[in-house]
């Protein structure tokens, strides 16, 4: 019989996905791009990072990497952040896949809540860590419904939830994770992504991938493909804006800003991109 | 030459089986058989309980006789025997080909006069506009005033719902009208337009079948008398003929 | 007696009768094994509904009627009777166990129980709507007024919030919910406020055939007058066909113009409305009808 310490003492080999875990994880990402939108659940594995922390992002980078890929990881935009340093160590270390913070020169990109201003080509693919994959969450509870849903293409509930927005707020309040409708079927929840990014989804020269490892699912927006932010015909979509804001560092008012606590200073959310904008200007 | 009757009732029996009270079987009426034509008014007389209303009734098909016949005309030389009808088609002619206005009016809670005598216009095929102003002139026709045109008929007094329900049963009248003791309720003034409308029906074709309690209203407007005792048809007479103890009031 | 003319056959006149909307032949819902023993083991002349040789429910059998545009059909009968299983298999709450029921629709005819489930809620959207007793089955309680119309309406397509609204608006003006109410959310409402939200959510895509089931049961009696009122003069207004399921007489008489009779799951008497008020013939019909009347 198998004890605790035995349990311990077993040590993590090299690789954090073996290769039946990695064939999974790339036959969930290949329906997945087969059917743009559509939630594919996988059997999400154990990751170094706890449930609620990119895992599932991690589980699709680790499957698709290679050796001679260069990875950026950012958090919140940042290359900086905690978070991101140390999943980038994790995706460098045990695969070794080179490392950068220029979007341009990155082959994969994961991201926690940013899609960066630019460098993304055909060449790329993004991938998102995504709390919550499921946009319907919040009009139902019921598995098999939800799954009759997405079947039926009947997201009238969506509508309602939408038109009681409006009606109480005066427009559709939602901000991160807007649905928005891919390849005219399915809909999809974009957390973590601000609404800024939403409009870079739609005929995007990238290949995007969304990982939820505490949900278990994993879903895909391929190149060239329709993504529409769900919104009235006669309510447009709009985007986050600060009247004026500028940054602080770089002076751009044409990308997304963020501000701390109770100040008035902005700031580029995307930091690599702020850094090679003051270098340009300098 | 002698028309083609509007209406022939041949051989009518009804009775009513209470399963309640060990299927006892209690007749209404049997073996009736009379004709009318076009433009005559015929009226039912005879003491209470002698099968008047259960006749008209079963003419109407709110009783299903239990045989004979009731050949009805639809179109010119056309007919339908009542009795063999099915629900649907008699639904479909009920208000159409043949009326019926019994004393009582139960009208829906918050409708208007004006809007239920408009109502029964529009099922008559009458366009939305020309039926407001049918109602409207069937309505002054039987001295109900313009400001109860719209009170919910509910609060009108009996006298004014059974003047309504008159209207509403001859706005635009079927070939045939049963009317079922129309005027019980009203007072002289009333009475007397409403045998003036009545009248006024038959000189436009209408076949009427009526029972009035009324002797006047029986000389009046009938040109022949149909006696039923106990549920059988004793005589025909005229109506100058008629003896006042068969249109007793007693019930 | 003045010489009648004696006639020896009359020319039939062939009548235009309205055509049927809805048409259904020999419905029937079984609970559990059943064969030609069974189901004659039950129904009005055995007094259950509960076969005695396996304990089997047969809730509905052999029920057939037509209901055509503009004409609204009762189904009467005390609870057990399984006039609410008809309905609930005409609303596709449940399957039947046998039985067709056609309807016609803009598209053609269509066979409702060959259907698949993702057809039959495509007819909930636009043909075939229900108004249930309980309205927090047809309403979602915690959505606005307005919200619960704008359901039916995105389901059939409607993008437009300004158009979306002003036909809600429209609706709860037509079944008099005050307008100033359209953005409170329905579980404030009154029981009789609710079922008129019901009502209006049921309209919303101009349905054809709308279904009944006991709409005013529960509501205090000068509220289900009102209520009643208004579902007769909507029901003449659009031509809707109607089925009004009740087990309350004043309900089938004031709605409508024929009805059937049910017991132990069989239709026992069918009539048009006021003959069967005024003479029923089946014993069963003239006890409910003299309990009525008492």
């Amino acid at each position: 019989m198998t004890t605790i310490n035995e349990l311990i003492d077993i040590s993590p080999s090299d690789e954090l996905l073996d290769e039946f875990a990695k064939r999974e994880i790339r036959r969930a990402i290949l329906s997945a791009v087969a059917i743009p939108g559509y939630q594919v659940p996988f059997g999400s594995r154990e990751m170094p990072v706890a449930r609620g922390w990119g895992s599932g992002g991690l589980q699709v980078t680790l499957a698709v990497v290679h050796a001679t890929d260069c990875v950026k990881v950012i958090d919140q935009g940042d290359d900086d952040g905690v978070n991101a340093v140390n999943l980038r160590r994790l995706i460098t270390s045990s695969t070794g896949a080179s490392e950068t913070s220029v979007a341009a020169e990155a082959t994969i990109v994961q991201s926690r809540h940013r899609i960066p201003e630019d460098g993304l080509d055909d060449k790329s693919i993004l991938v998102l860590q995504v709390p919550v994959p499921e946009p319907l969450r919040g009009v139902e509870r019921d598995m098999r419904e939800l799954a009759r849903m997405h079947a039926e293409a009947d997201y009238s509930r969506m509508w309602v939830s939408l038109y009681e927005d409006k009606v109480r707020n005066g427009l559709i309040t939602q901000t991160t994770g807007y649905p928005c409708h891919v390849n005219g079927r399915y809909v999809v929840a974009t957390t973590p992504i601000p609404r800024w990014d939403i409009p870079r989804l739609h005929d995007s020269s990238f290949l995007t991938l969304f990982g939820a490892g505490r949900e278990k699912r994993i879903y895909a927006i391929p190149p060239r493909t329709e993504v529409k932010p769900l919104t009235f015909d006669d309510v447009p979509f709009e985007v986050e804006r600060a009247d004026g804001a500028r940054c602080s560092l770089c002076n751009s008012d044409d990308a997304f800003l963020v501000s701390l606590p109770n100040s008035p200073v902005w700031m580029c959310s995307d930091t690599d991109w702020c850094r090679r904008r003051r270098e340009l200007t300098r | 030459m002698r028309r083609d009757p509007v209406l022939d009732v041949r051989h009518l029996h009804k009775s009513f089986v209470l399963h309640a009270v060990s299927d006892r079987r209690v007749a209404a009426f049997s073996d009736i058989s009379f004709q009318l034509t076009v433009g005559e008014h015929v009226a039912l007389a005879g003491m209470s309980g002698a099968g008047k209303s259960s006749l008209l009734k079963s003419i109407y098909r709110t009783y299903r006789a239990d045989s004979g016949e009731v050949w009805l005309q639809i179109h010119a030389s056309e007919y339908v025997n009542m009795c063999s009808l099915s629900d649907a088609e008699v639904s479909a002619i009920r208000g159409h080909e043949i009326g019926y206005v019994s004393q009582f009016l139960r009208p829906e809670p918050r409708r208007g006069a004006l809007e239920i005598v408009a109502r029964s216009a529009r099922q008559r095929g009458m366009s939305v506009e020309d039926a407001r102003e049918a109602a409207a002139a069937a309505l002054s026709r039987v001295g109900i005033e313009e400001r109860l045109w719209d009170v919910y008929a509910s609060v009108l007094s009996g006298g004014e719902k059974q003047r309504v329900n008159l209207a509403a049963g001859t706005v635009h009248p079927p070939r045939l009208l049963l009317l079922d003791e129309p005027l019980s309720a009203l007072d002289p003034d009333n009475r007397e337009r409403a045998l003036a409308l009545i009248a006024s029906l038959t000189k436009r074709g209408v076949a009427v079948l009526s029972i009035f309690h009324d002797m006047e209203a029986i000389q009046r407007l009938a040109s022949r008398v149909l006696v039923l005792e106990k549920g059988r048809l004793v005589a025909e007479q005229s109506p100058k003929d008629l003896d006042e103890r068969l249109t007793s009031a007693a019930r | 007696m003045t010489n009648m003319v004696e006639y020896g056959r009359y020319p039939v006149a062939r009548l235009a009768v309205p055509e049927w909307m809805l048409r259904v032949e020999k419905l029937g819902k079984v609970y559990g094994a059943h064969d030609d023993e069974v189901i004659a083991s039950t129904g009005p002349e055995s007094g259950t509904s509960k076969s005695s040789l396996n304990g089997s429910i047969v809730a509905a059998w052999d029920v057939s009627f037509e209901v055509a545009a503009g004409e609204a059909l009762g189904l009467v009968g005390e609870s057990g009777s399984g006039k609410t299983t008809v309905l609930r298999c005409l609303a596709g709450d449940l399957s039947p166990s046998v039985g067709n029921a056609r309807l016609r629709t803009s598209r053609g005819e269509v066979a409702m129980f060959d259907l698949d489930s993702a057809e039959r809620r495509l007819l909930r959207i636009d043909t075939l709507a229900v108004v249930y007793q309980d309205p927090a089955e047809g309403l979602k309680m915690n959505v606005s007024a307005g919200g619960n119309i704008a359901e039916p309406l995105t389901a059939a397509g409607w993008r437009s919030f300004g158009k979306i609204r002003a036909r809600a608006s429209d609706l709860l003006t037509r079944t008099e919910v005050p307008i100033n109410r359209m953005d409170d959310l329905v579980r404030g409402f009154s029981g009789g406020m609710k079922q008129r939200v019901q009502i209006a959510k049921a309209l919303a895509n101009s349905p054809s055939v709308v279904l009944f089931d006991e709409p005013t049961t529960g509501l205090d009696a000068s509220v289900a007058a009102g209520v009643l009122d208004l579902i007769r003069s909507l029901l003449e207004e659009h031509r809707i066909a109607a089925i009004v399921v009740s087990h309350d007489f004043s309900v089938i008489e004031m709605l409508t113009s024929r009805c059937l009779v049910m017991q132990h799951g069989r239709v026992v008497e069918s009539a048009l409305t006021d003959q069967l008020l005024e003479d029923p013939h089946h014993p069963y019909t003239q006890r409910l009808v003299a309990a009525a009347r008492a």
